[in-house]
């Protein structure tokens, strides 16, 4: 069992057999109820075996690459079926499996008792499944399956309640504008493909769809970079419809329709974050593009700070932890974005790190929102309830350690990978790339960004926990803290949230290291000259995230300890509107894309119809044939007889006086 | 008349003059009187007098009677045939029109026999107009209506059918015209096939030949069966064989290409067959070539006797082998001699035929009907119910 | 004048052709069946026909087959017409025309059949059987 990529392929292969079993026991009522044991099980079997895999990474052995499998081939384009074991894909691994287990322990309770019980326990486990296959994909066309394929469970569990349009209408706007970004992925990956094939002739097994083949291709043939540049746009597309960046981000704030255990385990911890591995997982190719390297940048930075506006003055819970999900995935792309400026090594733990802890504290935060909402009776508007830190306590400490750590408050994890990010910023600033006053201008994006993220986590937080107790009626009389099975991995998290930051990090650099011995990122370094970072406490750094956070927490404790959604600072009310109202960027969407493609499919609707009717006008002409002579066939025996007699009549004339002629 | 052994000048004037005295003897008693008028004798001494110059004219001038009758049987018979049939079609009363059928069926049992076809006669017979127009009777009598009725009174389509049927008819009947004898053009130097039925091929002579040898071979004497260890016995069943293969080879020629060419190919055949092509034959009609393709087939089987196989320790096979020459000699003659004309042996040649030649079909015909009876049982099987019968 | 092969022939189609026009036209089961045997016979002539212009037998041995079938042919007709019957009680086949079209209308006859006279004579009761007693008699028992 010590074999890494016998390990990994185990960790696939539960998910999937969890998910044929929960999908199975949908049959009669009984087996049902017990749907999510095959979740809970074997995702807690993963766990553990990823977490052994892990001290397996350990030691920096060199990756593992799995035996290609062929799984189809068309010329010269060969996808095969094979896994890379690295300590990138460890990671992202065992935070998967980790978040996942809790998840499904937490699902358990809050879904009880829903019809589709089973039914959502099968396509959770086959979304693991398939982020699983994402994670240790070691083929770009393999990746892209598994990439629709979590996009499928996406849509699925969005529109798990598919009886309510609005869930059904979201899971459809999810699917289409991902599939937006898809068609990127797509064409980068043959845009790579065609770069790579001069290179493939039949004597020499190489094969640029398998990534570890691809890296050190790249990094050799500098003549193919402007390509693989062109290339690296694209798969970029593909990870900002799948990431929610800028501008395809309005997807995700409507996939809350969805329950929210999905939205704490899809569209927060883990397929969100898919785009930032490819990211992560593709830098070599990325080293050598700097252009894109500053666009995925800026890309980040505006979406950092536009969402985290957007989550200024939102009402609804899951919407503000939504647009704050988009505004951290912003984050890490612009630690992303750096690593064109500084050491590729260092800029993509950074973004990691962030993802680490975000995964943690954000599924905090989701879960802690839906056991809200489980006690709320359903409701999540926060004008509508407030005070609950006496109903709720352990939901109440929960969130506040989620609130924390995203905001940043000192020592916490999100206060250190924030750290890291800002940290890159300034590096790379200070580096020697052409684009260092970019750099620059984003750290100020990101400093402002962080003191907006303070602000709107606690004005959430005090509105939902503090002021006076109010319970909205859809709750009834009976608003009591969640059970165990919910709130046991909300303490888990919340542990997690606090503490995970501090040890892994700032002071230890384990997870940094680890992440190091990831061969790809050996390759992107390169020989490139690129400036390494020692990791070091910047205490500057550290004491401008300090006063950001305490800055922000300030702020909304003065507006909003006492409730009162709708209030606005004095002076901001325009900003404010703008906010709530997401600057109207949807709007803008509707009137630009929307409302040209009704009019085309109008036209392209009249023009249809106008075909069907020159398609019946032809067909009617054989009906009418049909019905001419359908009176024939009247039944009647001697008729038929006398039809044949006077037919072989007109044949013999005919044959007769042929001959005779 | 040979009891006098007169000459044939005296055989006709006897002849004559005997009619001639008998008609005046006739006439004499006939002609009117007031007493002693014998019309009895008078009549029989013409009936006598026409008789003895009718014998004297088939004797001396030769007998068109045959042919005539065939001729008024066949008008007969046909004319029978077509006009019960319409009354068939015709007929209101399905009884009537069953009996209307049975005479359509005897009628073409004529022309059966007309066409040598005796067994067939007699079969269609007993199957039509025995059993199945029985049966018709039968069910017609179950399901009589009284008085009008649809199915009686009422017919379909009678215009088109009519014209459909007899448009088929003429059709079929100017196709005959087209193809026959009367149409062909004649061309010069060939023989045309005419639609005559060809006249016997074999000699009454030949026939006689043919019809001893199969006595001969089925006779005991023929019987290969005994002890045939001594040398007398098998020279004298030697000398038997002998007596009947030189008695078929004067009718069929022998195989050897030195002997004769036998009768029947000496009367048929103008230019022997010759280098691949087919002989040139004095009467070119299907039946002498099949008659010379007979024989020959008996020529082939004319076996050379191998009595004194016989003699040695194990006589089996080779008495075997002979028995089965013995039995292909008397099937071939006897196959010859049912050629010549059709009716004789017909029943015999028939049951050769179909035992030989068409014996899977025979089974499976045989296997049709069985499935028909069942079927028949099946389908009109009235289906007992349960609860009615209580 | 001799009788020629053609004469058999004509006759032949003679027959074959009447019997055509009675299966094509008469309405009864049975005698449609009776036609259809009519021209089962012109086609024996025919056959034996050849026979005798070809001199062999197998024209006959055809006919003896065509005799084959049509035994079994009247055996299966005979028992189908009885089971027709039982259902109608006619042998009438435009009794039989629902494997129609759909929408076409059944084929009907306009003009009604004379009625017969009526019988006259009365209606006796079975011998042996015990007469059923009318309303009338019923009562007064």
């Amino acid at each position: 069992m010590s074999n890494p990529v016998g390990l990994a392929l185990t960790i696939l292969a539960l998910p999937l057999l969890a998910s044929v079993l929960a999908y199975l026991m949908r049959g009669t009522a009984r087996t049902a109820r017990l749907a999510h044991l095959p979740l809970v099980v074997g995702c807690g079997t993963a766990a553990a075996l990823a977490l052994y895999l892990l001290t397996t990474m350990l030691d920096g052995t060199a990756e593992r690459v799995s035996e290609p499998v062929a799984w189809f081939a068309a010329g010269k384009l060969r996808a095969h079926f094979t896994v890379t074991v690295d300590a990138l894909a460890a990671i992202m691994l065992g935070m998967v499996t980790f978040i996942a287990t809790l998840i499904a322990i937490f699902s358990s309770g809050y879904m009880k008792g829903d019809a589709g019980f089973a039914r959502f326990f099968a396509v959770m486990s086959l979304f693991v499944f398939c982020m699983c296959g994402l994670v240790l994909a070691n083929n770009l066309l393999l990746l892209v399956a598994f990439w629709e394929g979590v996009g499928l469970c996406s849509y699925l569990l969005v529109g798990y309640y598919f009886d309510k349009p609005s869930a059904a209408a979201a899971a459809r706007k999810a699917f289409l504008v991902t599939r937006l970004g898809d068609v990127g992925l797509i064409l980068g990956v043959f845009v790579i493909w065609h770069a790579c094939l001069p290179g493939m002739s039949p004597d020499v097994p190489f094969n640029p769809l398998n990534l570890s083949e691809l890296f050190g291709y790249v990094v050799r043939h500098p003549e193919i970079h402007s390509q693989v540049g062109l290339g690296c746009f694209l798969l970029f597309c593909g990870a900002v419809g799948k990431s929610a960046q800028f501008p395809l981000y309005v997807w995700l704030p409507d996939a809350m329709e969805g329950p929210t255990p999905v939205s704490a385990l899809i569209h927060a911890a883990t397929m969100v974050t898919a785009g930032v591995y490819l990211l992560a997982r593709c830098a070599p190719l990325f080293a050598v593009a700097p252009g894109v390297q500053i666009a995925v940048a800026w890309i980040g930075g505006v979406t950092a700070l536009l969402a985290a506006f957007i989550a200024l003055a939102q009402t609804d819970l899951k919407r503000i932890l939504a647009y704050s999900t988009v505004s951290q995935l912003g984050f890490m792309f612009l630690a992303l974005g750096t690593s064109g400026a500084i050491s590729p090594a260092f800029a993509v733990g950074a973004a990691m790190f962030h993802l680490f802890t975000h995964a943690f504290f954000k599924a905090l935060l989701f879960l802690s929102a839906g056991s809200v909402m489980h006690a709320m009776g359903g409701v999540i508007d926060v004008r509508q309830f407030g005070g609950l830190r006496r109903v709720l306590p352990v939901t109440h400490v929960a969130f506040l350690c989620g609130a924390l750590a995203l905001a940043g408050f000192p020592l916490l994890s999100g206060f250190w990978s924030k750290d890291l990010i800002l940290e890159s910023l300034t590096e790379a600033s200070e580096s020697g790339s052409p684009y260092t006053a970019g750099y620059f201008a984003l750290f100020l994006v990101a400093c402002l960004t962080a003191l907006l993220t303070a602000f709107y986590t606690f004005r959430a937080y005090f509105l939902t926990f503090w002021g006076p107790e109010r319970i909205p009626h859809e709750a009834g009389h009976h608003a009591h803290e969640s059970p165990t099975s919910m709130t046991l991995p909300l303490l888990v998290l919340a542990a997690g949230a606090l503490a995970v930051g501090i040890v892994l990090q700032p002071f230890t650099h384990w997870f940094t290291d680890l992440l190091e011995t990831t061969p790809s990122l050996a390759i992107a370094r390169g020989p490139t000259p690129a400036r390494v970072v020692a990791h070091h406490l910047n205490w500057v750094l550290i004491g401008v995230s300090t006063v950001l956070a305490l800055g922000g927490i300030g702020l909304a404790f003065a507006l909003y300890r006492n409730g009162g959604a709708d209030k606005a600072p004095a002076g901001l009310d325009a900003v404010f509107a703008a906010s709530r109202n997401k600057l109207w960027v949807d709007e803008l969407y509707h009137a630009v894309f929307v409302k040209p493609a009704e009019v085309l499919a109008f036209l392209a609707r009249v023009f249809d119809g106008f075909l069907d009717g020159l398609a019946r006008l032809i067909s009617s002409a054989p009906r009418a044939l049909g019905a001419w002579a359908r009176p024939i066939q009247n039944g009647l025996v001697q008729f038929y007889a006398l039809s044949m007699a006077l037919g072989v009549a007109v044949f013999l004339t005919f044959v007769v006086f042929r001959i005779s002629r | 008349m040979t009891l006098f052994a007169l000459t044939k000048t005296q055989e006709a004037g006897g002849s004559v003059a005997l009619a001639a005295v008998l008609a005046a003897v006739g006439v004499f008693l006939l002609l009117p009187r007031p007493r002693g008028r014998f019309v009895p004798g008078g009549i029989a001494a013409l009936i006598a007098a026409a008789a003895v110059l009718g014998a004297w004219l088939c004797t001396t001038f030769g007998n068109p009677l045959p042919d005539a009758i065939g001729s008024a049987l066949f008008w007969f018979f046909s004319a029978g045939a077509l006009v019960f049939g319409t009354v068939l079609v015709v007929q209101r009363n399905p009884a009537r029109g069953a009996i209307a059928f049975a005479f359509v069926v005897l009628s073409t049992c004529g022309l059966f026999l007309l066409l040598a076809a005796p067994f067939l006669m007699a079969a269609t017979i007993i199957i039509y107009a025995g059993a199945i127009i029985v049966t018709f009777l039968f069910v017609l009598m179950l399901s009589q209506a009284e008085g009008p009725s649809d199915e009686n009174d009422r017919v379909r389509e009678p215009l088109y059918g009519s014209f459909a049927g007899f448009a088929f008819v003429g059709l079929v009947l100017f196709t005959l015209y087209q193809t026959s004898q009367a149409n062909v053009p004649a061309e010069p130097g060939q023989t045309k096939p005419d639609g005559r039925l060809p006249a016997p091929v074999l000699t009454a002579e030949e026939r006689k030949v043919l019809a001893d040898a199969v006595a001969k071979l089925d006779a005991p004497e023929a019987n290969l069966d005994g002890d045939l260890g001594t040398a007398t016995a098998r020279a004298k069943r030697a000398e038997y064989f002998e007596e009947i293969k030189f008695a078929v080879a004067k009718v069929v020629g022998e195989s050897r290409a030195t002997s004769t060419d036998g009768s029947l190919r000496a009367r048929l055949e103008k230019e022997p067959a010759r280098d691949g092509k087919p002989a040139v034959l004095y009467r070119d009609d299907p039946q002498a070539r099949d008659a010379l393709d007979r024989a020959r087939r008996v020529r082939d089987a004319n076996f050379d006797s191998a009595l004194d196989d016989l003699s040695g320790p194990n006589p089996e096979p080779a008495r075997a082998k002979l028995k089965a020459q013995v039995r292909k000699l008397r099937d071939e003659v006897a196959l010859l001699y049912g050629m010549g004309e059709l009716p004789a042996d017909n029943v015999r040649n028939l049951g050769l035929v179909l035992y030989s030649e068409h014996l899977l079909a025979i089974e499976l015909a045989g296997t049709l009907l069985l499935v028909a009876v069942i079927g028949a049982i099946a389908v009109a099987h009235r289906k007992q119910d349960k609860g009615a019968a209580k | 004048m001799t009788i020629t092969l053609w004469h058999f022939l004509a006759v032949a189609a003679a027959l074959f052709g009447i019997g055509l026009v009675g299966f094509l036209t008469r309405r009864n089961l049975i005698t449609m069946f009776l036609c259809a045997e009519m021209m089962l016979q012109g086609v024996a002539i025919n056959f034996v026909a050849f026979a005798r212009y070809h001199a062999n037998l197998h024209g006959q041995v055809f006919v003896l087959f065509i005799l084959a079938v049509a035994a079994c042919e009247a055996g299966i007709a005979l028992a189908l017409f009885l089971n027709l019957y039982r259902r109608r009680r006619s042998l009438d086949t435009s009794d039989w025309q629902e494997l129609r079209e759909t929408g076409v209308p059944a084929a009907t006859d306009d003009d009604p059949l004379p009625r017969p006279p009526a019988d006259p004579m009365p209606v006796l009761t079975p011998a042996g059987a015990r007469p059923a007693p009318t309303a009338e008699e019923a009562a007064r028992v």
